[in-house]
């Protein structure tokens, strides 16, 4: 199918065009307890082609994409390309080149057993050392075996193989007739064992904790610390305005070779892109357009050195080499975990749903449980919510030298941001 | 009632949208799979979808077509049960002319699947059989454009106007994205005993105004929605004065000072309370993992004698008013919440039989490729007699809240969050000039519930957003009601 589809885009006489084929093969398990509710397995391939054309004497380009499923016939290929062409030329974007072909874009890889990983996820469940008052609630088991091939007009013809899981727990936890329930997820390339069960011990911990918070009695500015995977959201913030998309938009206001930020009092982030992390989900030779990703440094010491992104927005900045990253590395912490936990400053380690808009700098969260330190005593506490804009964090951060990965981001492990806006829940 | 939708339209006439021909095509090899597989199994049911779609996003420096939406796909799931465990198996290459191959296939995987469980030692979850009674249903509502045949051109053209015309009412405007989507939805539901087949189209549109003023960045955001199709789009433009006119106060916006109001919730927001407070809360398939104090308050007072909720896909038109679930349960109109009583939740098919309770017609799926959970439609608070002049003078200090961002909720615990676009202040009775954002609102649903005092007779359902379960399974979900008045912590 996808040589006749070349065939009829090749006739077309198109400016250029993409095939992605992924093929996944995938096996699923729903545990209520340590019962099993169903289990679910899945064949599917999905083919997306997308035409570009010139307009305007080469003056704009356009674009259209859309799936075409594995069993179309020779009548469906033909209308999907002739559509595609057409609807192509109703878009002018500015002109630009499609991605040319590397010699490092096809990789391999073999096929996973998923039901080798499936049963490891099954066998780290079971020994969990769950007890009376913390155990499990359910589990759901997300494992695949995937193959994704890129085809192009420029050349590029690339495959990889990989696998892809996930797991999604729910943590109950139960004082005197009152329970309530921590939500956990981890996706990850395969079953990473031991870390599954370390955070879950963790997780079994707050909520024995949960069960004895007072409400947040702090109306104000605080110093906040970030302990957990939430962390990864602030720095999401940094990986997006280092985008060519948002940078060419003028949504970012980050130049190269400037410092992010106009004075810093605090620790200055090290951002990079990296094409492999250990047992993360994301690791990829290419992008979705087939560029090669490379280890790339985007920030350092809080200086901006490289926007990365999309083919289109990075050839109107004129970068060269870039790609759509998958995995980062965050460092430039310069203190320890004992520094960072001195003194007066609200830990929290769950959230209702912790967000930073990368746009406004805006951050949000309720908080469901926190560690209330006074320099002293340490109190656990729940409810209210932190609100702040990292326009007015960043200079000031402080960030642990050790670090913590998160599947597809390896960060510092400790983060704290300093005159957050508390809002506290004490009536 | 109102929506969100600026009609009536008058771009082509009212017609049926038609269904799927491919569908129509492989019944007759799905119904031949059903009849293999049952020699094996206890039950087998088929879904088979098919949803062509159109999506155009125009912004000032980006411009794309694309026949992808949230809920195009074509492809079949298949669920069988045997000895009370059920399983599922998704694909999407099916020949109709060889059925036994791919029934041979599915057996092939699920057992390959039952005896690694095996070995691990995994108990099943035992669960009843799901009846399978005669009904038959062909249900094509009407349109006026499908998605597959519209104007394209004009379609970018338009949106290119709006995104233009956009840029000009703002100074500081620095893009104005425009996007517009509409899908065909057409499902096929199959047992040996059931034939259910359903063709609709729903649409959505969004303008994003996105102004920056000495970095200080700010968005406005419009939307239209509507069980209809892409005749809706003609509804945009009215919205672009709209989100300029927020863009310019989001500008001038200060921080609110954290603390307790008294708040009126716009209609959009009242929908989102009703969304995270007693849609998720109420999902009944948390009942059954026992991860819901809804369970335990059946029954009992949840909110004020003026607190009255509805969910289902016949209590409102908009992007997720289908005629069945994807679990061949007719859709419905569920009272959940009836003068601050709480009456009961909305369920799936397979959680009804394991609570023994009838299921609401709320099974629903991100695709053919995921399981079924009990999901949200239409949520909708009751309105009220209460006029908004008369619910902004009632108020010594507070806010009038617009404008949705985002969501959350604590089904086990009734926290609440919500993420608010801005909020208007109300000083001795009268608005103010002053404009806070952005605000994050927090609380306890029952307390959040209990102190609604007032309703206006104004209500509006909004469709354009997607609804997750923790944080997967993305389906399109509609809410609303009217103006409310309450109390809320703000921060």
């Amino acid at each position: 199918m996808l040589d006749r589809l070349v065939e009829l885009l090749k006739s077309r006489g198109v400016y250029g065009w993409e095939i992605s084929d992924e093929k996944m093969n995938g096996w699923e398990f729903y545990f209520i307890r340590h019962e099993l509710d169903q289990h679910r397995a899945k064949n599917v391939e999905h083919i997306n082609v997308k035409v570009y054309q010139i307009t305007d004497n080469g003056e704009s380009v356009g674009f259209a994409s859309a799936e075409i499923a594995p069993t179309a016939s020779e009548q469906d290929m033909e209308k999907l390309v002739d559509d595609l062409a057409y609807r192509a030329t109703l878009v002018r974007n500015r002109p630009f080149t499609l991605t040319p072909p590397a010699e490092e874009s096809s990789s391999d890889g073999k096929a996973s057993d998923i039901a080798d990983i499936s049963a490891d996820f099954i066998r780290t469940m079971s020994e969990l050392p769950e007890t009376a008052g913390e155990d499990v609630n359910s589990y759901e088991i997300f494992v695949s075996d995937i193959s994704h091939r890129l085809i192009t007009s420029t050349g590029i013809d690339a495959t990889e193989h990989y696998p892809s899981s996930m797991i999604e727990v729910v943590v109950n936890a139960r004082r005197d007739g009152h329970e309530i329930e921590l939500y956990r997820k981890y996706d990850s390339g395969t079953c990473d064992a031991a870390g599954l069960k370390r955070d879950l011990e963790k997780t079994m911990n707050y909520g024995r904790d949960r069960l004895i918070t007072q409400p947040t009695p702090v109306n104000g500015k605080f110093d906040v610390l970030f302990s957990g995977s939430d962390s990864c959201e602030i720095y999401n913030y940094f990986v997006d305005r280092m985008s060519a998309g948002m940078i060419y938009r003028k949504m970012s206001d980050y130049e190269i070779d400037k410092p992010i930020c106009g004075e810093f009092s605090g620790d200055r982030v090290t951002v990079k892109a990296l094409r492999e992390l250990l047992n993360s989900s994301d690791n990829h030779a290419f992008d979705g357009e087939g560029a090669v990703i490379r280890d790339t440094t985007l920030i350092e010491n809080g200086v901006a050195k490289h926007f990365v992104g999309g083919r289109m927005f990075s050839c109107y900045l004129g970068l060269e080499n870039s790609f759509t990253p998958t995995n980062i590395e965050v460092t430039g912490g310069t203190h320890s975990e004992e520094e960072l936990r001195s003194g007066k400053y609200l830990e929290i380690v769950e959230f209702s749903d912790f967000q930073v808009d990368s746009m406004t700098g805006d951050i949000f969260g309720e908080i469901r449980l926190a560690y209330l330190h006074d320099g002293e005593k340490t109190v656990p506490v729940s409810g209210g919510s932190i609100s702040g804009s990292m326009n007015d964090f960043v200079g000031n951060m402080l960030m642990s030298t050790g670090s913590a990965q998160y599947n597809s981001m390896k960060i510092p492990a400790l983060t704290l941001l300093r005159g957050v806006t508390v809002t506290g829940a004490e009536n | 009632m109102t929506n969100s939708l600026t009609g009536p339209f008058e771009e082509g006439e009212p017609m049926k949208a038609k269904f799927s021909d491919y569908l129509n095509g492989i019944k007759p090899g799905l119904e031949e799979m059903i009849r293999i597989l049952r020699k094996d199994y206890d039950y087998v049911s088929v879904l088979a979808t098919d949803s062509q779609g159109l999506a155009v996003r125009i912004s000032q420096r980006s411009k794309s077509v694309s026949g992808e939406t949230m809920t195009t796909e074509r492809g079949i799931v298949v669920r069988v049960c045997k000895n009370g465990q059920y399983a599922e198996y998704a694909f999407n290459k099916f020949d109709p002319a060889s059925p036994e191959k791919v029934a041979a296939e599915i057996q092939g995987a699920l057992e390959a699947q039952l005896v690694m469980l095996k070995l691990a030692g995994v108990k099943s979850y035992v669960t009843p059989l799901l009846p399978d009674e005669e009904q038959t249903l062909f249900v094509e509502k009407e349109t006026r454009q499908l998605p597959e045949t519209a104007d394209v051109k004009s379609l970018v053209d338009k949106l290119g106007t709006i995104s233009d015309r956009g840029m000009t009412k703002n100074e500081h405007a620095i893009e104005c994205i425009v996007s517009a989507q509409s899908t065909h939805i057409c499902k096929m539901f199959l047992t040996e005993k059931r034939d259910l087949c359903q063709s609709y189209v729903y649409s959505e549109g969004s303008i994003f105004l996105v102004v920056n003023r000495e970095g200080n960045t700010q968005v406005a955001y419009e939307s239209v929605s509507g069980l209809c199709g892409p005749e809706l789009f003609d509804g945009l433009e009215a919205k672009i004065d709209k989100a300029a006119a927020t863009a310019a106060e989001l500008l001038d916006a200060e921080r609110i000072e954290p603390g307790e109001y008294d708040i009126i919730a716009s209609p959009e927001v009242t929908g989102l309370i009703a969304h995270e407070a007693f849609g998720h809360g109420v999902e009944m398939d948390m009942f059954v993992k026992n991860r819901a104090l809804g369970a335990e308050y059946i029954g009992k007072r949840v909110g004020s004698d003026k607190c009255t909720m509805h969910e289902g896909a016949l209590c409102a038109e908009n992007v997720t008013s289908y005629a069945f679930d994807d679990e061949g349960t007719l859709a419905g109109d569920v009272t959940e919440i009836d003068h601050g009583i709480l009456k009961t939740g909305i369920c799936d098919a397979l959680s009804a039989l394991r609570l023994g309770v009838a299921p609401t017609g709320n099974g629903k799926r991100e695709n053919f490729e995921h399981k079924v959970y009990t999901r949200m439609t239409n949520t909708m608070f009751d309105s009220g007699t209460d006029s908004l002049e008369d619910m902004i003078a009632s108020i010594k200090h507070g806010y009038l809240l617009e404008g949705m961002e985002s969501g959350m909720e604590d089904p086990k615990h009734w926290g609440i969050q919500c993420i608010i676009k801005m909020g208007r202040e109300i000083k001795d009775g009268k608005l103010t000039s002053k404009v806070v954002a952005p605000i994050i609102m927090t609380g306890y649903v029952p307390d959040l519930l209990g102190g609604i005092s007032m309703l206006s007779p104004h209500r509006e359902v909004f469709g354009s957003g997607g609804c997750g379960k923790g944080y997967k399974e993305w389906v399109k979900v509609a809410d609303g009601g009217p103006y409310l008045k309450t109390k809320a912590r703000l921060g």
